[in-house]
């Protein structure tokens, strides 16, 4: 009895913790819709009151028949799509190599390669400019790929390296003997058993391609090719510029990553290995 | 052996995939009529209304249009910049990669100094018309240094820096600010005790939230009207002390006092909110650019928001009545641009008269051309834009676009620490000297 | 069965591996080493970010050591490191709570990472207003009996640190907790299940049990979230503290990004500051890794 009593209060105090988390979690975004339903001047003198709160949409429907928010989401997703998929074949690969075809030296490349990560972004920015503008790369969606394979490969290495660290010997060695080649172990056990790690790379790398406005600012100067963050950002300075207005289209942008997530998170499913390790 | 071939092929797929995807990326055609000009996307030419509208429906859209109309052959592209600090760093960047925008919105004084070498002399191109009715040409002409090799225009706009006021708390309060503002300290004082008497807050400002308004806005004037800017410049380039700056110190001193007296939002190093809270009609003063009245205007009512130049420090001061102020904005052309003689007749298009009027209609700021008059720009008499209009002739250039990168860093790292009274202004002064020369 | 190293079938083994990372290390290649190998050598000299480039040794690294605030900025980046620990343990608990599916778990499994998809920004702004002198933290504490412990949590070095903290570990929790969960899909199913069922409490089902299996996930959480304390939050310090008061909670990479954006910026200052961090960030990496192999050693 006492300890059916323990339980449930246990039960109920991690419910009522996660609720809390939850909402915190919850609140920017809240704010960001609820200050997008109102006028400038209303949000200047209180954001954090309902004054001015009127149920219009005109926000909404200014972002996308005058700012053409859905033709920005292109631009972007042009982008995170294409490093995603260098991402993924390059890293799964390399990956491989790193966790299961060992040879001598490999470790100190493992950690050369992570340690690109260790310096931040702007330091290497006006040299990759430049290497670019040599190869009439500038102004081109490839310049902001490559950069984001340069950035996120490693980090990406480094995730999908320690999930494949933990696939079996024996089962590719079994497969070995069977026959299996590069590519058949790749594609029957490297892959299936990776698929946590590289759920995890595509949500990871789709949600920071997506919120990223450094790389595409400094190497787009072109307004058709703008992305969606560039260009949000380009409505609003401390005082002046309109943060509603901006509020909602950022409240559109966060719309993609959260079905991405949502997707993809399924696929984060226990006991993955349980069928083919015994 | 098979496996080890199929696997060479499959990595050299991947690899021309790669390089054939950038190859076939376009290539600017370089076409000798086109000029290329970056905007910042905020706070220039881009009025806050105008965002919502379409591209081609902005004022400087439109005027391009009538540009290129002009000067049949021409194309003008137009990109606005998404941040103006990164605008700085990247035109620095293309410039070096000889890629850069033909013109460019770039922050006046020390910050185009700064990117001298990308930049083109235009002295030999601009018309004698520009020179005699603009004013702001210092802040273009390298190291303000008149027969320097001027780099580009100041933008149309003037900002100057000055009190917004509440007028009902100042008539609530027993203050005739639109008659009798007060021009020295001693009756400032006594009024912003006066405001704090009668229950509101006299000041607000969040000095600490990324760029310390209340010094280079209010407290800048104070310490530069005493001598002049020539004495700090040389502090800035080590040929003196701002240790030794009196002016410095005694301007510090009273910058503390307004807050120790408790005539400030007490939480001004951390706060992110003292606009908010003057937009609540709860404040009586608030440094301000002209950017601010119309929002003052839109939440208060227009009746309610009036205009006051800063007092002066004292009575021995080389300048007084005056404000900082100049166009802070320029629009520099860059050595890459092949055609700067065309950029300089599209800057002096952008400022002439007849544009100038037009782009008045979109904006509350004050412009920079000489030859205009309230009655041009439609400014009713006594009122916060008839005022800001008349002390736009009479400026002091911004302090913190004067100064040397390192030395506005500390400043604006260090105020928050003076004005709270955890550093005392001698300290800061040897702080400053630190860096200074650079 | 031992195999000698010159074996082909090890051969074979080894040429795929080589093959496997040739397409990343040509990215790498140009993408990162060339720019890093420039800064490197940017950073001995007084490179103005054009044309000014001359070789002056070590002056910036002496100038860094003598005559900036490096060790305030370095004591700021390792306090901030707290939020590491903090964060992995914090997201460690959850993840396992969604993993044994406590009630509403699919509805907190899709809110946890929200925090990462605003900007920080957004986020930045809302702490500053929330710590503020008369903000809901505040507000909260008086309304609760402790009105004495109202302050000004963003005008002090230690409290506004822990304002940093707590922000980089609530932004955190959500990805550290995918992360684990991740890692947590290849425990078989038949093992936490007759841990339970040998009556294990949910503290040793975590640390007996989970943390053993996950020794490579943590790893990696570790180092992503170190190398990103490190790298990547002055977005938030610039919109929560703006790095002060004074330089009490700037930190080094805050401190590269502002050398880099004023007005006739030293470059070469910058880069040689940015080096210093690499190789910090390296000594952590290689003490990290040298202790999650000798953890998992018996994997």
């Amino acid at each position: 009895m006492v300890k059916n009593l323990t339980n449930r209060l246990t039960n109920a105090f991690i419910f009522l913790t996660l609720l809390a988390i939850s909402i915190s979690n919850l609140y920017p975004l809240f704010f960001m819709f609820f200050n997008s339903l109102k006028h400038r001047t209303d949000y200047l003198i209180d954001p954090f009151s309902i004054r001015g709160l009127s149920l219009t949409w005109e926000n909404y429907v200014t972002m996308i028949s005058q700012f053409k928010i859905l033709s920005l989401f292109g631009n972007t997703l042009f982008i995170s799509f294409f490093t995603i998929l260098f991402i993924l074949i390059f890293g799964i690969i390399a990956s491989f190599a790193f966790a299961k075809l060992k040879f001598p030296g490999i470790d100190l490349i493992y950690l050369l390669i992570i340690s690109t990560m260790f310096i931040p972004v702007q330091v290497t920015i006006i040299p990759l400019y430049i290497f670019y503008s040599k190869l009439q790369l500038v102004n081109s969606y490839w310049s902001v790929i490559l950069t984001y394979l340069g950035m996120f490969l490693p980090e990406a290495i480094l995730l999908m390296t320690a999930s494949f660290r933990g696939i079996p010997d024996e089962l590719l060695e079994a497969a070995e003997l069977d026959g299996a080649g590069y590519f058949d172990k790749l594609r029957y056990i490297i892959v299936p058993m990776g698929v946590p790690a590289i759920v995890l790379t595509i949500i990871f790398y789709f949600i920071v391609t997506w919120n990223d406005l450094f790389t595409p600012m400094v190497l787009l100067q072109d307004m058709s090719k703008r992305t969606v963050m560039v260009a949000l950002a380009s409505l609003l300075s401390r005082y002046s510029g309109d943060p509603t207005f901006q509020f909602a289209g950022l409240v559109l942008a966060t719309i993609p990553a959260i079905i991405i997530y949502a997707i993809f998170q399924q696929y984060i499913i226990k006991g993955i290995s349980a069928g083919s390790t015994k | 052996m098979k496996k080890t071939m199929r696997l060479i092929i499959f990595g050299l797929v991947i690899i021309s995939t790669l390089l054939a995807a950038t190859g076939c990326a376009p290539a600017a055609p370089a076409a000798p009529q086109k000029l290329t000009i970056w905007i910042n996307a905020r706070d220039s030419f881009i009025s806050p209304s105008e965002q919502k509208l379409s591209q081609d429906q902005w004022y400087i859209s439109q005027a391009i249009k009538r540009f290129e109309a002009a000067n049949p052959g021409v194309t003008v592209e137009l990109v606005p910049q998404a941040d103006a600090l990164q605008a700085h760093q990247t035109f620095r960047t293309a410039g070096l990669a000889n890629n850069a925008p033909d013109i460019a919105n770039l922050w006046g004084g020390t910050f185009i100094y700064a990117l001298r070498d990308v930049e083109a002399d235009i002295s030999q191109y601009i018309p004698a018309e520009d020179k005699a009715n603009l004013i702001g040409w210092d802040t273009v002409t390298l190291d303000f240094k008149e027969g320097n090799p001027i780099i580009g225009y100041p933008t149309p706009d003037n900002q100057m820096c000055f009190f917004l006021y509440n007028k009902k708390i100042m008539t609530e309060v027993g203050l005739d600010y639109e008659n009798n503002p007060p021009r020295d300290v001693e009756t400032f004082m006594a009024d912003m005790q006066k405001i704090k008497d009668a229950g509101y807050l006299p000041m607000a400002a969040d000095e600490g939230a990324g760029y310390p308004y209340y010094f280079f806005y209010i407290a800048g004037y104070w310490w530069v009207q005493q001598n002049g800017l020539e004495p700090i410049l040389a502090a800035d380039r080590g040929d003196a002390k701002f240790a030794d700056d009196q002016a410095l110190i005694d301007t510090l001193k009273l910058y503390n006092e307004i807050w120790a007296k408790g005539y400030m939002n007490e939480d001004a190093a951390t706060s992110g909110d003292s606009w908010n809270k003057f937009l609540q009609g709860e404040v009586a003063l608030f440094p301000s650019v002209p950017t601010f009245v119309k929002d003052a205007q839109d939440a208060l009512g227009e009746e309610n928001v009036g205009a006051i130049l800063p007092p002066n420090f004292s009575a021995n001061s080389k300048i007084k009545d005056s404000l900082i102020g100049g166009p802070g904005q320029s629009l520099v052309v860059s050595k890459s641009s092949k055609n700067p003689e065309l950029a300089t007749k599209f800057l002096s298009f952008i400022n002439s008269k007849e544009e100038v009027l037009k782009f008045y209609e979109t904006q509350t700021k004050v412009p920079v051309r000489k030859d205009l008059t309230p009655a041009d720009l439609k400014l009713q008499p006594g009122s916060v834009g008839d005022k800001l209009f008349s002390w736009s002739k009479n400026y002091i250039f911004w302090v913190d676009n004067s100064l040397s990168g390192p030395v506005v860093d500390n400043f604006t790292k260090l105020l928050p620490l003076v004005l709270t009274g955890k550093m005392t202004p001698e300290d800061f002064a040897a702080e400053l000297d630190k860096v200074k020369g650079q | 069965m031992k195999i000698s190293a010159f074996s082909p079938f090890h051969k074979t083994k080894a040429i795929h591996g080589i093959l496997s990372i040739v397409p990343v290390m040509v990215v790498l290649l140009f993408i990162r080493l060339y720019p890093l190998a420039s800064s490197i050598y940017r950073s001995f000299t007084n490179w103005d970010g054009l044309y000014r480039n001359d070789w002056v040794g070590l002056k910036n690294y002496i100038n860094i050591f003598t005559d900036s605030p490096f060790w305030t900025l370095l004591r700021n980046s390792l306090v901030l490191l707290l939020s590491v620990p903090l964060q992995i343990i914090i997201g460690l608990f959850i993840a396992v709570l969604l993993y044994e599916e406590v009630k509403g778990w699919r509805f907190f499994r899709t809110l946890i990472y929200l925090p990462q998809i605003v900007s920080a920004v957004t986020i930045g702004y809302l702490f500053r207003i929330a710590f503020g002198l008369e903000g809901p933290f505040n507000i909260i504490l008086q309304a609760i009996n402790l009105g004495k412990y109202t302050m000004e949590w963003l005008g002090n070095t230690w409290t506004a640190l822990a304002v940093l903290v707590f922000c980089l570990t609530w932004f955190s929790i959500g990805w550290q907790a995918i992360v684990i969960l991740g890692g947590m899909t290849r425990i078989p199913l038949d093992v936490f299940e007759a841990a339970k069922l040998d009556g294990a409490t949910f503290f040793q089902r975590t640390f007996l049990i989970i943390v053993p299996m996950i020794v490579r996930t943590l790893e990696y959480a570790v180092i992503m979230s170190m190398v990103w304390t490190f790298t990547s939050v002055f977005a938030f310090i610039f919109a929560i503290t703006n790095g002060g008061p004074g330089y009490e909670t700037t930190t080094i990479d805050y401190m590269i990004y502002t050398k880099f954006y004023q007005a006739g910026s030293n470059f070469g200052f910058a880069t040689a500051l940015a080096v210093i961090l690499l190789l910090i960030i390296m000594v952590f990496t290689v003490i990290e890794m040298r202790f999650t192999s000798a953890a998992s050693d018996w994997e």
